[in-house]
């Protein structure tokens, strides 16, 4: 069962005087995203993956193509559709006056609760985000952290079983940004939540998603689990030397070596097959009187994989 | 962080419309609440109004009767004013607070934010009316219930309908072409009150402005209760005229605010304005 399905979407936005530049956000996308999975969009900034994730949110109308949420089309029936997704973004803004509980008030609300239930609800979002000490503050006066935390409260009041999360993490502290991980993880694992984020972060994708796709110029390039990604792409897997001298020549031209590249004080081969490139590139530096003070055999992460998509 | 137990809540049905619709009243009363500008709204400029122009009454050694016709246009633009302006806070609030796309991503309604602000729009235009008719009455002894209760029940519910409308249009323009109408929310009801005889009978007017006149309920609202001060009524049936035009705005207003929501979704205009 999908929890999301596009089909060919394309968005141009047009700007300017007589609205004359056009800028196409989209290129036909596509896109399947199971039930109770995470999936991320990673992509440069521009890329498209905000205009994504609106579309897919029903805040912004496609130019052609076709997105359903939880089965229900996301033009046609917007409104069953809000009622069961939300959204969180990095850089989310509320009303200036109101303090978290407040806002979280109004919000709630809007989706529908009230009386006791609206109260539960509050309190335990406010409890869950560790923001009862805020209370008393008002939106304006909160930090970055914790506006963040009231937004992430937010998106979680009509309990979505689709939740977008656009850049969640977006410059917070690590030790408030491991804890929004920890509660994305728990949210599918407790409640099957479907969640689609959008993030700069690589290891964030890395250690969150099930499956991933990155996005460049509106189209997507590549799809698929992170292993399978890094398989896709064909970046082998990585020696990573500290050598004596640094970056000694004729090393790249070896057989079976993609691709070096000096990275601080290590000199990373990428290779075709590493248990077998291993022991040749040894016996080569050892032949040209190069020191081998440290030898790692890693996979490539998927920063690596990025740079190589974005080239 | 703690984890969440409470079951799946998504409200439906007559309490949810309510409680969606509650939400923008509470939202306003908070905001009315906590910042000092709308003080100024409901009490500073109303009275300052009132005071210069029966201050002005008086000087000129106006009959009871012309008090009563200048000073009914007074609290028809400070109540109409204050009344839209809560309407259009509906929207402003979320463009001020680049918030925008949250209230959009709610399963809410043309009629739950407009219904919800305007209920604290008609509240605070009542406040404001209260003020202006205890000046009125103590300093220029001008008797607002002078045309009957039933007659100033008519005339307030008219103007809280014609704020309605304003109000809604502002809406619409903030959502058409984005943070530069903003000044609409103050100016559109200068110029429509302006039009609708305000401080004069609308016969003074050029015949194509008294033809644009005719078509603004106000006008009739402000003829009706000027009626119940001996004047001569420039139409027949103004109140069923005034209601019908009213009530016809209100049901196009609504319909403008939808398209222009569609036209922003499909322009990325909500969430330019969320950025």
């Amino acid at each position: 069962m999908l929890a999301v399905e596009a089909r060919g979407l394309t968005k141009t936005f047009r700007t300017g005087w007589l609205h004359r530049r056009r800028t196409e956000a989209l290129r036909g996308v596509s896109l399947e995203v199971p039930r109770g999975a995470i999936f991320g969009l990673l992509g440069p900034n521009g890329a498209g993956k905000t205009t994504l994730l609106s579309i897919l949110a029903t805040l912004l109308l496609p130019d052609a193509g076709s997105a359903t949420v939880l089965g229900l089309d996301v033009v046609r029936e917007s409104l069953a559709v809000r009622r069961r997704l939300n959204m969180a973004s990095g850089n989310a803004s509320f009303v200036w006056s109101l303090r978290p509980a407040e806002v979280l008030m109004f919000y709630g609300r809007l989706y529908g609760l009230s009386g006791g239930a609206l109260r539960r609800r509050v309190e335990e979002l406010v409890e869950l985000c560790e923001l009862t000490s805020h209370r008393k503050t008002e939106y304006n006066e909160l930090s970055t952290g914790l506006k963040q935390r009231l937004a992430f409260a937010k998106a979680l009041l009509n309990e979505p079983e689709v939740l977008f999360l656009d850049e969640p993490t977006l410059g917070l502290d690590p030790d408030v940004s491991i804890r929004i991980r920890a509660q994305i993880a728990r949210l599918r694992r407790e409640r099957g939540t479907t969640i689609i984020l959008t993030t700069h972060y690589m290891r964030e994708a890395e250690e969150l998603c099930d499956d991933i796709a990155f996005i460049k110029a509106g189209r997507i390039l590549a799809q698929g689990a992170p292993d399978a990604l890094k398989r896709q792409i064909r970046l082998g897997e990585v020696i990573a030397l500290r050598l004596d001298p640094l970056e000694p020549a004729g090393l790249a031209s070896l057989p079976g070596v993609l691709e070096c590249r000096l990275r601080e004080e290590h000199l990373e081969c990428a290779v075709d097959a590493a248990d077998k490139r291993l022991p040749e590139i040894l016996r080569w530096l050892h032949e040209q009187g190069v020191v081998v003070r440290h030898c790692e055999v890693r996979e490539p992460d998927l920063e690596e994989v990025f740079v190589e998509l974005n080239r | 962080m703690a984890s969440v137990s409470e079951p799946a809540l998504r409200a439906d049905g007559l309490r949810a419309e309510w409680t969606r619709t509650w939400a923008f009243a509470c939202r306003n009363v908070i905001m009315a609440r906590r910042n000092v500008f709308f003080v100024f709204e409901l009490t500073f400029w109303p009275g300052v109004a009132m005071l210069s122009h029966g201050l002005l009454t008086q000087f000129l050694a106006l009959t009871p009767e012309m008090t009563a016709f200048i000073l009914s246009g007074t609290v028809a633009l400070s109540a109409v004013q204050v009344c839209q302006l809560d309407v259009a806070y509906a929207v402003l609030f979320d463009i001020w607070s680049k918030s925008m796309k949250h209230q959009f991503l709610a399963p809410v309604g043309i009629r739950h934010l407009a219904l919800g602000s305007w209920l604290v729009g008609v509240a605070r235009g009542l406040i404001v009316f209260g003020l202006m008719a205890f000046i009125g009455t103590r300093a220029f002894g001008f008797d607002f219930l002078g045309g009957g209760a039933g007659s100033l029940a008519a005339f307030l519910a008219g103007c809280f309908l014609c704020a309605l409308v304003i109000g809604l249009l502002v809406c619409t323009l903030v959502l058409l072409f984005g943070t530069r109408a903003e000044t609409s929310a103050w100016a559109a009801v200068n110029l429509i009150v302006m039009l609708a005889g305000i401080y004069y009978p609308i016969s003074v007017l050029p015949g194509w402005v008294a033809a644009i006149s005719a078509a603004i309920p106000l006008t009739y609202f402000l003829d009706a209760f000027r009626a119940g001060y001996g004047f001569d009524s420039q139409f027949s049936a103004p109140l069923t005229k005034g209601f019908a035009l009213a009530l016809l705005y209100v049901a196009l207003a609504h319909w403008a605010l939808a398209a222009a929501i569609t036209r922003a979704r499909r322009t990325g205009l909500l969430l330019k304005l969320s950025e």
